[in-house]
């Protein structure tokens, strides 16, 4: 019982930190992206315009939760919560320091896989719940824009998966620090291209933006929400970018390990990695426009399959001979 | 009673109730759900069997790939005129019979009671602490069981192969 309840208190006390780590990826995506694009970004609501997320987040709890009649009601509400488990339930299989993973599985791996994949869910549910053109629309592209991408995630992990032996993610940052060069992103450089770009595609994140394209679609799938159902989307979607960029951490960066160990402060090297996958998703998203649809599914099926399957085959061989 | 009998009705009537809401819902996106649902309970029940993969697997291949093409399906076609049918099927007396044919077959074996009984355990051919489950299906499905992992492969391959033929020719037609 006792274990029941320390793991609890741990899932809560992720749950929180991440939580803020999402309210201030707000904050810091709105200051790089305006001093990229020789702006100020937010300066008005405390010093430097630091409590501007907190004045968000009481701003959108505060706003009318307009539901109109002609959405599917279980569903249109049901739908912004599938988003945010399937988003945020993956922080608990990944490794954040040598003793600390909240569930240590033996397939973690393809568990996020599978949450990722579920969490497709809450857009095509939404989209259609609303009873809405454009939501429809957003719907429908994200349907077939995450399945096509999902493909090639899975195979380019499934060649770090080869490499360490296990689909258990604490294992596989054990195998990459016994390799001489401590991580996995020089051999599975391929691996990692294909990776970050349908990392890109299955969080929609610019610039594979096409179920919420607001330039043709006003907002895309969560045109007809308001309120808290709004802005748990939007935590949904920087819940998947930090899951993502952990996840990218611990199979191609060595996790948790870093050049020399920091007194006191176990986490420092993790963080400071997810940081800088973090930043490169806002860099993305203020230097490339977004893809046109055939594009995208171009990219997805004619070039990012074919070349993590020749990567897991040239990847098998190699672990063959050796 | 303990907890396992417990999870293991509770997983059981609500697989039974969903694929029962499942066929009767009007909506087809609502019947798509409960198969979601269904699923989603099928592989925790897999999970309390001690099967990892097969949970992970059943979540990605039929809820996240299956079930998301055949929303798509539905989505695409229109289905107004459908709704608003009273029965589907006229004659509603072959389902009856249908129905007590799978009632006999159910009661004639009764694999529930089974579980109650404390004497019962799941025979396990492999060793767990020899490797993990998902070391043991790789062992048995690269060895043992081979010939028939390859034939699926062919099999899978061959689908594939007659998906695209048929679109060829449709595009040749129209």
């Amino acid at each position: 019982m006792d274990s029941t309840i320390i793991m609890f208190f741990s899932a809560l006390v992720i749950l929180l930190i991440a939580m803020f780590h999402v309210a201030y990826l707000t904050y810091a995506e709105r200051k790089i992206i305006a001093r990229m694009q020789q702006r100020l970004g937010p300066n008005r609501v405390g010093p430097r315009g630091l409590l501007q997320p907190i004045a968000d987040v009481l701003k959108l709890i505060q706003k009318e939760d307009i539901i109109h009649p002609g959405v599917d009601r279980p569903i249109f509400a049901i739908a912004p919560l599938i988003s945010l488990v399937c988003a945020a339930s993956g922080l608990a299989l990944i490794p954040l320091w040598d003793r600390f993973v909240l569930s240590n599985l033996n397939v973690g791996l393809l568990f996020i896989l599978a949450l990722s994949s579920l969490s497709a869910y809450g857009v095509i549910l939404s989209g259609w719940a609303s009873n809405s053109r454009y939501s429809f629309l957003g719907a429908l592209r994200a349907s077939a824009q995450v399945i096509s991408y999902e493909i090639a995630m899975s195979l380019s992990l499934l060649s770090v998966v080869l490499m360490a032996g296990s689909f258990n993610l604490q294992d596989i940052v054990k195998a990459q620090l016994s390799t001489p060069y401590k991580i996995y992103l020089i051999p599975q450089i391929v691996a990692f291209f294909v990776f970050m770009v349908s990392a890109l595609a299955e969080t929609n994140r610019v610039p594979f933006d096409l179920p919420e394209a607001e330039t043709e679609l006003v907002a895309g799938y969560f045109t007809e929400y308001s309120g808290i159902r709004f802005a748990i989307f939007y935590l949904a979607e920087y819940f998947g970018m930090i899951v993502m960029s952990a996840l990218a951490v611990t199979c191609f960066l060595g996790g948790y390990a870093g050049p020399f160990e920091v007194p006191g402060l176990p986490f420092i090297w993790f963080l400071i990695k997810v940081y800088a996958f973090l930043f490169f998703y806002i860099w993305v998203r203020a230097t490339l426009p977004r893809y046109r649809y055939d594009q995208l599914m171009g990219l997805g099926w004619k070039v990012l399959i074919p070349l993590s399957l020749l990567n897991l085959f040239v990847t098998a061989f190699i672990k063959l001979l050796v | 009673m303990n907890w396992n009998i417990l999870i293991f009705f509770y997983l059981a009537l609500a697989m039974t109730f969903s694929s029962l809401l499942a066929i009767i819902s009007r909506n087809p996106v609502h019947a798509v759900l409960w198969v979601v649902v269904m699923i989603l309970h099928q592989a925790f029940l897999l999970y309390t069997l001690g099967s990892e993969f097969l949970t992970a697997v059943q979540i990605i291949v039929y809820a996240g790939a299956v079930l998301v093409l055949f929303l798509f399906v539905v989505y695409m076609i229109n289905l107004r005129k459908e709704e608003r049918w009273k029965v589907f099927v006229s004659k509603s007396s072959y389902g009856f019979i249908i129905f007590v044919v799978f009632l006999y077959l159910f009661f004639k074996n009764l694999a529930f009671l089974t579980a109650l009984n404390p004497a019962f355990k799941v025979q396990l051919t492999y060793d767990l602490s020899q490797g993990s489950n998902l070391l043991w299906m790789a062992r048995y499905l690269y060895s043992h069981y081979l010939f028939q992992f390859e034939v699926i492969g062919v099999i899978l391959l061959v689908v594939i192969f007659g998906a695209v033929f048929l679109l060829r020719k449709l595009k040749e037609v129209g």
